[in-house]
């Protein structure tokens, strides 16, 4: 394997919303907001002794090298492998999940059925995306646990969840792990400018102005809510289902826009560049990270989610001397390069999870940090690229979710379904789950996960 | 119907190829796509019916035939950006940070997918910003014969709304647009121009302007319903101009004129002549070969240092330019599209890699002759090369099954999942060919390798940018090539015999209908289309394959003009 040279990035310097951006909107209708520097605050819940619940879900794309990647020793005293290793520090933190399985049924090949999968633990709908074994896969059939969970715990905060992506890719089934239901996919945003503009451009800016901006949006989504409900009532077929999906986000804007403006000051970043070619991917990867941590910081939403790449990523990581992820999962074992590089890679995503972590310990909640008060789960649509196998698919958590789970621990499994991970992770989350997706017909949360 | 009707015949002479056929009878038979496939081996001499003599209407000769289902679907971006042109005369690309478009097929169609909050915002964004430029100066936007106030605001809104919902509006909808108005006026001091503002935000956001709504005319049988003639005005503009109506097809609606073959055929010539066309067959063909992302495609900087963003965005222009210039000034034929060995484009540095410079005295919009014997249409062009291609090398492999899939319509099935499918690196020492020749010699591969690679090596005399070259490493470019598989059969050298033999295939021709179909639909054919996609066919071939006729044929066909069902 040779090492490749750069690729030049040939897309325009800098894509980003070249009609409009919602603060150029704000300026010209007379608002203004005055930006000021990331400083994590929760003040309120500070005091109150224990922050919110989180969840937040990671996801990195073709497979581990389980053999660099799992602990050695005991459940309650281990080593972490070289793949890990990075996360040294947050050991105390971490349940390593070794020996699940993520069952895999139906239509798809192994990179669609591992990534709609993941989260879902459920099978596809036959659609038009290919992929073979005796059909053509489409979309997942059901929701994602993120959304199960989002829909009992949402209503607390402004954005029911939030979606981050680093380069996901067009919209397909191999690249979206999130379903609000069935045909459902949520995309992550990927514009890292969209997404401070979507969650920070409202934020200080002056109340007279933003009363009207609230009162003209209350009105105009009172019309689009009307129009919807109407369509709504005249559909029966699966058409219906998009209609109703349409009209719950109108609910969901309309709720927010009736919300007190969250306290909450706005990081400020440097988006002067293109945050689709390859070159940027970390640096994407990091402004996506402070975001996340920002949102959850400030009470925006309690579930998130950050997607890096996606299956089948050929993201080109010459940042760490490796060549194109996909094309480089697939080579033998006997492949030292190979092993070397794919180690590489996964190294490098565990250095941005040790960034977040990073930033999430930062953030004093009560006696402790938002990461005591957080779950942190991240997971792979593959066990390993070369054979797109599907266990041990690699999970780690983080973070105790307020004491739920009992962390410091290396945990192995038998080939354990990894829907009854998800189950746990709801119950860890307050939400009263014994099932979860139609992949595994069993009952309960994944045992000893839970203090 | 004359016409022998069998099923797959794209595959049928794939049948001795075992491990290959087992893969594909899995894959189509499930396949919405496969089972519509025309034969067109049979050769009883009715060249010349072009499916609609004497004014019989098409739909009609499919009266007692199911067509598929076509899901609700909603603007593409592209599809936005020019409707808010067409309607508030913004060239502004307001739908620039709309997440990306789902396909079906080749083609973007949304149609798949509900939205969530994200794309739901987005939506929100881009109303709010079009509103404000729009409102910006009102003296553009709207004419009040005396003072700027109510009774004018409301004028202008009550063709604004209609405009664009692509139908008049209940007394009940145009009471609520107004009632935003009166809200929006009445948060600032009774501005006009802040309510105008407001209730154009609305209606940018109603889903009667996001998607495509039809219910079709009420009271017809479930199995088809016809759609009204507002809906079937939608259809055609979406269709032919990637946009919405104008005011004379409008009109056309209002008169009757569309409810009958002559009033539609003449709207389509219309519509056709209408530089608005352009947008539609640049969208199609970037679409079906693939190159209407070709910017994003990265390439190897030390290997290929002329080509940058400016560089892909010409080849993606030659492609559309030179398909407008098929369709519009020249024969409108498939074998032109094919065979034709020129290019539109006037970059110099495209001209460059084709070895050629911009001729003194060059007229804009008149072709340039290529080199002879190096290009050939459509699929020899650069960027067609360049996006089947690695960023440091050639693919015969994605070339092939390009060749196979987009346009012969051969539905290949995925390697299997434990296969080694890396690419070989790179070697000074041999050519790609070379290289791939060893890498597919494994009998395991070589069921469904000698369909594909054999087409894509006859590419290889062009580079990974699309460049045309004799030698590689030194070493002489082996393009000889073999077919076989499919209705066309036989040995040929390079990309230009390639064509002249595609140009010949029934397959091929077969394929162009269907894909012009998908896109014309928004969705993936099904084995309910069968009899549409047959006339469509026969009009097609009579007409010695115009995609002109072609396009009218669609339009006329029962498919377009019907939808399956109550919603």
């Amino acid at each position: 394997m040779t090492t490749r040279s750069t690729y030049r990035s040939t897309a325009t310097p800098k894509r980003k919303n070249q009609g409009f951006s919602r603060r150029a909107f704000l300026g010209s209708i007379g608002a203004s907001a005055a930006l000021a520097p990331f400083i994590p605050m929760l003040e309120s819940q500070a005091d109150e002794g224990v922050g919110p619940k989180r969840l937040v879900l990671l996801f990195s794309p073709n497979g581990t090298l389980h053999e660099r990647w799992a602990p050695t020793g005991t459940a309650d005293d281990f080593q972490l492998g070289e793949i890990l290793a990075p996360l040294e520090d947050y050991k105390d933190q971490m349940i390593v999940l070794d020996g699940l399985e993520v069952i895999r049924q139906g239509l798809g090949d192994g990179h669609q059925k591992g990534m709609a999968c993941l989260w879902t633990g459920n099978q596809l709908n036959a659609g038009d995306f290919g992929g073979g074994n005796g059909g053509s896969a489409g979309w997942a059939g059901a929701a994602s646990i993120d959304q199960a969970i989002a829909d009992a715990i949402g209503g607390e905060t402004a954005y029911r969840s939030l979606e981050f992506g680093v380069q996901n890719g067009g919209p397909t089934n191999w690249s979206r792990m999130i379903y609000g239901g069935s045909d459902s996919p949520i995309a992550a945003e990927n514009s890292p400018e969209a997404m401070f503009d979507r969650l920070f451009a409202d934020l200080g800016v002056d109340t007279t102005a933003l009363d009207q901006l609230k009162a003209e949006r209350r009105s105009v989504l009172d019309l689009v809510h009307n129009d919807l409900a109407a369509l709504e009532a005249k559909y029966s077929s699966s058409d219906k289902a998009k209609i109703s999906a349409h009209l719950e986000a109108i609910r969901a804007i309309e709720r927010r826009n009736d919300l007190a403006t969250p306290t909450c000051e706005s990081p400020e970043q440097d988006y002067e560049f293109n945050f689709d070619a390859n070159e940027n991917f970390p640096a994407v990867s990091r402004l996506m990270i402070d975001q996340m941590v920002m949102s959850l910081a400030c009470d925006l939403t309690r579930v998130a989610s950050l997607q890096w790449s996606r299956s089948v990523s050929q993201t080109e990581f010459n940042w760490v001397g490796a060549g194109r992820h996909h094309d480089l999962s697939h080579l033998g074992d006997e492949d030292g390069e190979m092993i070397s590089q794919v180690t590489a890679i996964n190294r490098w995503y565990s250095e941005e999870v040790k960034y977040l972590l990073d930033a999430m310990a930062a953030v004093p909640e009560g006696d402790g940090t938002m990461l005591d008060n957080s779950i942190v789960v991240w997971g792979n649509e593959l066990s390993r690229g070369n054979s797109h196998g599907n266990r041990p698919v690699p999970f780690v958590t983080f973070g105790g979710g307020c004491g739920a789970l009992q962390t410091g621990r290396h945990l192995t499994f038998d080939n354990e379904p990894h829907n009854r991970m998800l189950v746990a992770l709801a119950q860890a989350m307050d939400v009263d789950m014994q099932t979860f997706g139609n992949n595994d017909p069993g009952s309960g949360g994944l045992a000893g996960l839970f203090s | 119907m004359r016409r022998r009707w069998i099923k797959q015949t794209g595959v049928v002479g794939l049948m001795s190829l075992t491990a290959c056929y087992s893969g594909l009878g899995d894959s189509l038979g499930e396949n919405a796509g496969g089972d519509a496939g025309l034969d067109d081996g049979d050769d009883d001499g009715d060249d010349g019916d072009d499916g609609n003599e004497g004014g019989e209407d098409p739909a009609q000769l499919c009266s007692d035939s199911d067509i598929g289902a076509t899901s609700l679907r909603r603007l593409t971006a592209s599809q936005y950006k020019h409707t808010i042109g067409d309607l508030l005369g913004l060239d502004g690309d307001y739908a620039a940070g709309f997440a990306a478009d789902e396909r079906a097929g080749a083609f973007k169609s949304n149609g798949s997918a509900s939205v969530g909050e994200l794309q739901v915002e987005q939506y929100l964004d881009a109303a709010e910003s079009v509103a404000l430029d729009a409102t910006a100066d009102l003296d553009t936007l709207l004419s009040c014969d005396g003072a700027l106030g109510d009774p004018c605001a409301e004028d202008f809104l009550a063709d604004f709304a209609q405009r664009a919902f692509r139908r008049p509006l209940t007394p009940v909808e145009f009471a609520g647009v107004v009632a935003v108005y009166r809200t929006g006026k009445d948060a600032s001091e009774g501005s006009v121009q802040d309510g105008l503002r407001v209730a154009i935000s609305a209606v940018l956001q109603s889903p009667y302007f996001l998607y495509h709504v039809e219910f079709g005319v009420p009271g017809e049988a479930d199995s088809r319903v016809a759609l009204d003639g507002y809906e079937l005005a939608s259809r055609l503009s979406y269709f032919l101009w990637d946009s919405m109506p104008d005011g004379a097809l409008f009109e056309a609606v209002a008169t009757g004129s569309l409810e009958d073959v002559e009033g539609i055929s003449a709207e389509v010539e219309r519509m056709l002549a209408s530089p608005k066309a352009k947008e539609t067959v640049a969208s199609f063909h970037e679409q079906w070969l693939g190159v209407d992302e070709l910017e994003t495609s990265e390439k190897n900087a030390e290997l290929f240092p002329e080509y940058d963003v400016a560089l892909a965005a010409s080849m993606r222009a030659d492609v559309a330019a030179f398909a407008n210039w098929v369709i519009s000034e020249q024969d409108g034929r498939l074998e032109t599209l094919l065979t034709a060995n020129v290019t539109l484009s006037e970059d110099p540095q495209l001209l460059a890699l084709y070895g050629v410079e911009l001729p003194p005295g060059h007229v804009s919009g008149t072709p340039i002759e290529l080199p002879a014997g190096e290009r050939a249409g459509l699929l020899t062009m650069a960027g067609v090369m360049a996006k089947h291609a690695h960023p440091d090398a050639t693919s015969p492999i994605l070339r092939g099954v390009m060749l196979r899939q987009d346009i012969l319509c051969t539905q290949l099935p995925p390697p299997p999942p434990e296969v080694d499918n890396v690419p070989p690196s790179p070697d000074p020492n041999a050519t790609t060919r070379e290289q791939f020749a060893q890498h597919t010699a494994d009998p395991a591969c070589a069921g469904c390798h000698q369909l594909i690679d054999p087409l894509g090596f006859a590419m290889e005399s062009y580079d990974a940018i699309g460049a045309f070259r004799t030698t590689e490493n030194g070493k002489p470019i082996d393009n000889s090539g073999e077919v076989i598989g499919a209705d066309i059969s036989g040995t040929f050298n390079g990309g230009v015999e390639l064509s002249a033999l595609l140009t010949d295939s029934a397959s091929v021709q077969q394929c162009v209908s269907r894909q012009w179909f998908r896109y014309a639909l928004g969705r993936i054919e099904s084995p309910d289309d069968a009899c549409a996609i047959e006339g469509i066919h026969e009009a097609f071939e009579a007409a010695d394959f115009d995609v002109r006729v072609l396009l009218r044929a669609i339009v006329l066909s029962s498919a377009f003009r019907f939808r399956k069902g109550a919603v």
